[in-house]
């Protein structure tokens, strides 16, 4: 799939505000935002019905930190889902849950993640904004706001994870790659609300890494990468998961090429050096980017991912060497 | 008014919030568009918080909700229900400043003074939150939420340190 046609360029005069190939940028704002009507469901099936009977003239507010930054005009209805029941982070049999609704802050500071092996979470979600704004913005809104530049996506598809939905029709479980079809756009249907994030438990020998690089502190990604290594026994790869976000590409970019370098191979420098390449051309940034050219953003994703892999490839070696001590004792 | 608009209005459907600001019990009608910031402002007249950038960048609307700071600018009114709201004309004891005021005073950390008020609260928010003595980098990454225009940072951050210093020096006693 030829990535760039989803693409539109972005289309700009000098003096005049950026517009986007079309759609007008809604800070030149003609319309006011101005909703009606609030709700606020105390269970999920009332807020799939609020979504359901409003459709489009409806939107869910659970952080509010994209919402009102955008401000449409065209919604009437704000259906506040922050006192649903999704605010956790939960280990089950068969790996782990984070409620939709668990904010920023939470998965920065939660101790259940870095225990068992989804540290990468933290470390993704600490350079998202600000403090504020991790105190209220949820993993839900994050996800289905389905910007390649979000800095969790990338962590949690280096993960292998999963979403469920839940719509009038029912429920319906999606792998996160799966997820995104073009800049904000997502495969979340009309009145269906993200309830829960599922993460398969984490293999043994497994090392990962995400680093971000942007403007200042605050700022969207110009380009982040996140990897997840797996060693064998002996040292050689078992598997490698490379997703590279930010302004690179309509969505996220998984590195299959690169990928495929690792296969049941001892990994060493100039694989990584390969792979970071094969990486850095799979992505197609604009030539019209506003963050940083198009060429500055290829030579930084390739930068990016060979750090990554090197950092996950180094906790990967320290976790096959702690439970060697661990089984030894 | 216009025609259009007074129709309009006609059809918005007033919140009756409830929230305590600064120790005290509120009971306000908001509109479902109003935000936090707004209310506290032209509502309440708590005019401490600013509206800087309105896209929750800057941070002169910091407050803090159930003892988080968050960028009262984003948040909407209505969601603000049964919250705990401290803005920053509730942190002082009457005359009595409160040490990170103090502190902000006597290190020269406020010039046109827009930026002080979230910045104190973030400051406030942070150091109740944090364990222990913070570190430089820890403090500067918790304000990378609160833009200053006039001061460069230094003072802000010696002060914040300052306070940091005392406060925690008398927890371990």
């Amino acid at each position: 799939m030829n990535l760039s046609k989803l693409y539109k360029p972005i289309v700009s005069k000098i003096g005049e505000d950026i517009k986007m190939d079309g759609h007008a940028n809604n800070r030149v704002m003609k319309k006011l935002f101005r909703p009606k009507q609030y709700f606020r469901p105390r269970t999920i099936t009332e807020a799939a019905t609020l979504l359901a009977k409003f459709g489009n003239l409806a939107r869910p507010i659970a952080g509010g930190t994209d919402l009102l930054v955008s401000r449409p005009s065209d919604v009437k209805y704000i259906i506040d889902i922050t006192r649903l029941p999704m605010d956790y982070i939960k280990k089950g049999e068969d790996g782990l849950r984070i409620g939709a609704l668990t904010t920023f802050r939470n998965v920065e500071t939660s101790e259940i993640l870095k225990k068992e092996g989804y540290g990468i979470l933290a470390e993704a979600a600490c350079k998202m904004g600000s403090m504020p704004i991790r105190n209220v913005a949820t993993v839900g809104g994050n996800i289905c706001r389905a910007l390649p530049s979000s800095e969790l996506c990338p962590a949690l598809a280096a993960l292998d994870a999963k979403v469920k939905m839940v719509g009038f029709t029912g429920e319906r479980t999606v792998p996160l790659e799966k997820l995104f079809v073009d800049v904000g756009k997502s495969v979340l249907k009309m009145g269906e609300l993200l309830t829960e994030i599922c993460l398969p438990t984490t293999p043994p020998h497994s090392g990962t890494a995400f680093l971000k690089i942007g403007r200042v502190a605050e700022d969207l990604s110009i380009v982040n990468a996140a990897t997840r290594v797996t060693l064998d026994k002996e040292g050689g790869c078992k598997d490698v998961r490379i997703i590279v976000g930010g302004g690179i590409g309509p969505i996220l970019i998984r590195a299959k090429r690169a990928e495929a370098l690792f296969k049941a191979k001892k990994i060493g420098h100039s694989i990584i050096e390969r792979a970071a390449q094969l990486a850095s051309k799979d992505c197609c940034p604009r030539a019209t980017s506003i963050r940083g050219s198009a060429f500055y953003k290829m030579q930084l994703s390739e930068v990016l991912v060979k750090r990554v892999l090197k950092h996950a490839l180094q906790r990967a070696k320290e976790n096959v060497q702690l439970e060697r001590y661990i089984n030894k004792n | 008014m216009h025609f259009r608009e007074l129709r309009r209005m006609s059809n918005l459907k007033d919140i009756l919030i409830r929230i305590d600001v600064n120790g005290k019990a509120v009971k306000l009608k908001v509109k479902p568009y109003q935000t936090l910031l707004t209310i506290l402002r032209d509502e309440l007249e708590l005019t401490g918080a600013k509206l800087g950038c309105g896209t929750g960048e800057c941070g002169a609307c910091t407050v803090i909700m159930d003892g988080k700071a968050v960028h009262s600018c984003l948040i909407l009114a209505a969601q603000a229900d049964g919250r705990k709201i401290t803005t920053i004309e509730g942190i002082s004891e009457g005359p009595k400043l409160h040490p990170l005021q103090e502190a902000f005073v006597k290190h020269g950390a406020i010039q046109c003074g827009f930026c002080t008020p979230g910045m104190i609260l973030t400051a406030k928010a942070f150091l109740d939150e944090h364990e222990g003595p913070p570190t430089e980098k820890e403090i500067k990454e918790a304000f990378s939420g609160n833009i200053c225009r006039c001061t460069g940072y230094v003072k802000i951050l010696e002060a914040v340190l300052a306070v940091a210093k005392s406060t925690k020096k008398e927890d371990e006693l």
